[in-house]
């Protein structure tokens, strides 16, 4: 009879084994399963800057954020009139934002013919406050300024802690790009709609590392002659 | 030799016959919760036709981000509105609901957990109540001292959040390294043990059942108030009274990390003047949360008990397999704490920007 048990005791560690992939699954699609949910909103506009030459330079943004985020960013910023934030007085929390944002890869992606362009830091950055509105505005110039055939430019981020949206009006503008150049401005599935392509494999398969928030970007190219 | 294929066959069928059972139960979850649902979303408007939303999760995306705008904008009406206070909390209770099955609220925590131990299912509830609870008393706490007492900016308040963000995840790697370290201990001994143990017989088995509840001292963060209490493994018996010391260390680990929205939405309220409702909306979101959190955590119980009648009840190598899969749910919660603190993981993000 012990001889029976210890035969048998092998089979049974297997059979726990077969037990924990079950088990893993489950906590995984609990822990996992959802990839949060946009917690700010943006409002961007965008503008290509290009050199007399026709080289792009780089990309100025001014990005609104919505009233929840900016009463959270705006909270123990001292001001001469109350409600009135200045230039000035918002100066600080700029730097902090452009310095933040630098972990992010500034939430821009440019692409030149395919190959993967980077961005110096912001420049000629401020914070204005109007309307009952923060907006961040900054330029990013580019390492290297190029000219391509095919420019593409992606504006999300990629664990849709910050939702992108680009305005409504005059959403993307080419300023001093050369003759002939198209530029096309395609966005994201809208609302629920950017939940189109999920299901529970895509969460399976990787994560905060696939490329899923890549589904809510908003998709700049330009193609130049 | 010929004899041992029936019992090995036995013994495979009954490990394929818990692993597919579990399989079920979550496959029947997602499309049961999917279907129910989607009939009567909140008596909101129908939301967009299976095909186009992917699952259960694309929908619970969604929805969380809808309610989650909608709390700003009720908090705004609120001012102006007293009545619109009422429905501020709806929407804050929905959102806590949603939200709670996106990552974070201890889910994985509380779970393994209890799966590592012989909790009962009502204990289950409890602890997700009571982490739920801290977790939005914690937010408060933020924002009151930080916000509303000191009048702090935006970049202190993220650095308070992010300091409690790590130590939150080294509080769940030592939680679960605590519970790898007696559970290993149990499940090594269950493996050395010559002799088999009827799985659920309680006497003549001091040495292992002991050890068995050792573990419950050994997390590091509860002490042995009780160490002459429960000798069997009945899991009643050890969620008797007393029992609830033990469970503080898991409320603590999952409780100290406030969630990104509240302090949002506590600020804000801040902001508008109406802090009081931004606290009222925080504990109804923990409230949803904590039943969305309760709901997992009687999920896992069940599917151990489950896998316990399944591989256990008739065999005297259960024990060994109920060892295991305690183990494994001990290994899991180390390895979860683990890799968020060194950032292969990703739990959602602290408001710094």
């Amino acid at each position: 009879m012990k001889r029976l048990i210890e035969v048998r005791r092998p089979l049974d560690v297997k059979a726990a084994l077969r037990l924990l992939p079950a088990l893993l699954l489950a906590w995984l699609l609990g822990a996992s399963a959802a990839e949060g949910h946009p917690h700010v909103w943006i409002t961007s506009t965008s503008e290509l800057i290009y050199a007399p030459d026709g080289t792009l330079t780089g990309v100025r943004h001014a990005w609104t954020f919505d009233e929840m985020f900016a009463a959270y960013a705006l909270q123990g910023i001292e001001t001469k009139t109350k409600g009135a934030y200045s230039r000035d007085e918002l100066a600080p929390l700029a730097q902090v934002n452009v310095e933040s944002l630098k972990e992010y890869a500034y939430f821009t992606f440019a692409k030149a013919d395919g190959k993967k362009e980077k961005f110096n830091e912001p420049v000629d950055y401020f914070l204005e406050y109007k309307d009952d509105a923060l907006t961040l505005h900054f330029t990013l110039p580019l390492k290297a300024p190029f000219k391509a055939k095919a420019l593409t430019l992606e504006v999300f981020d990629p664990t849709i802690f910050i939702d992108f949206k680009f305005a409504e009006k005059d959403p993307v503008k080419l300023v001093g790009a050369p003759e002939g150049c198209r530029l096309k401005f395609q966005r994201p599935n809208d609302g629920s709609a950017s939940a189109q392509q999920l299901n529970e494999q895509t969460f399976m398969n990787g994560g905060e590392n696939s490329n899923y928030g890549a589904m809510f970007a908003n998709k700049i190219t330009v193609d130049c002659p | 030799m010929k004899w041992l294929s029936p019992l090995l066959f036995s013994s495979v069928v009954r490990g394929l016959v818990a692993c597919a059972l579990a399989a079920i139960v979550i496959a029947t979850l997602d499309s049961a919760a999917h279907d129910v649902m989607a009939q009567a979303p909140f008596g909101g408007p129908r939301p967009l036709p299976e095909q186009e939303i992917g699952g259960l999760v694309g929908w619970i995306l969604t929805k969380q981000s809808e309610f989650y705008r909608e709390i700003s904008s009720a908090l705004r009406a609120a001012k102006s509105d007293g009545s619109a206070v009422w429905s501020l909390l709806g929407i804050s209770f929905a959102y806590g609901i949603f939200h709670a099955a996106g990552p974070g609220h201890g889910k994985a925590v509380i779970s393994s957990y209890l799966v590592a131990n012989q909790e009962t299912a009502r204990r289950g509830i409890a602890l997700s109540f009571a982490s739920a609870l801290m977790q939005s008393l914690v937010a408060v706490a933020i924002v009151t001292v930080c916000a509303w007492l000191l009048n702090a900016t935006a970049k202190t308040m993220c650095g308070a959040e992010k300091a409690i963000e790590i130590g939150s995840y080294a509080l769940i790697a030592a939680f679960g390294a605590g519970l790898v370290w007696t559970k290993g201990g149990s499940f090594m001994r269950a493996l050395q043990t010559p002799r088999p143990e009827p799985a659920l017989a309680a006497a003549g088995h001091d040495h292992h059942h002991d050890h068995d509840h050792d573990h419950h001292h050994g997390d590091g963060h509860v002490h042995d108030a009780h160490c002459g209490h429960s000798h069997g493994p009945e899991p009643s018996e050890l969620a008797g009274p007393g029992g609830w010391r033990r469970g503080l260390a898991a409320i603590l680990t999952v409780g100290i990390r406030p969630c990104s929205g509240a302090i949002l939405v506590l600020v804000f309220a801040l902001a508008q003047g109406l802090f009081w409702a931004g606290i009222a909306a925080t504990l109804v979101m923990g409230l949803g949360t904590a039943i969305t959190v309760a709901a997992i955590a009687v999920i896992a119980v069940s599917a151990k008990d489950l896998a316990r009648r399944v591989s256990a009840a008739r065999d005297s190598n259960g024990v060994l397999v109920m060892r295991g899969i305690e183990f494994g749910a001990a290994g899991l919660v180390l390895l979860f704490g683990s890799a968020l603190l060194l950032g292969y993981i990703a739990a959602e993000r602290v408001t710094c920007m």
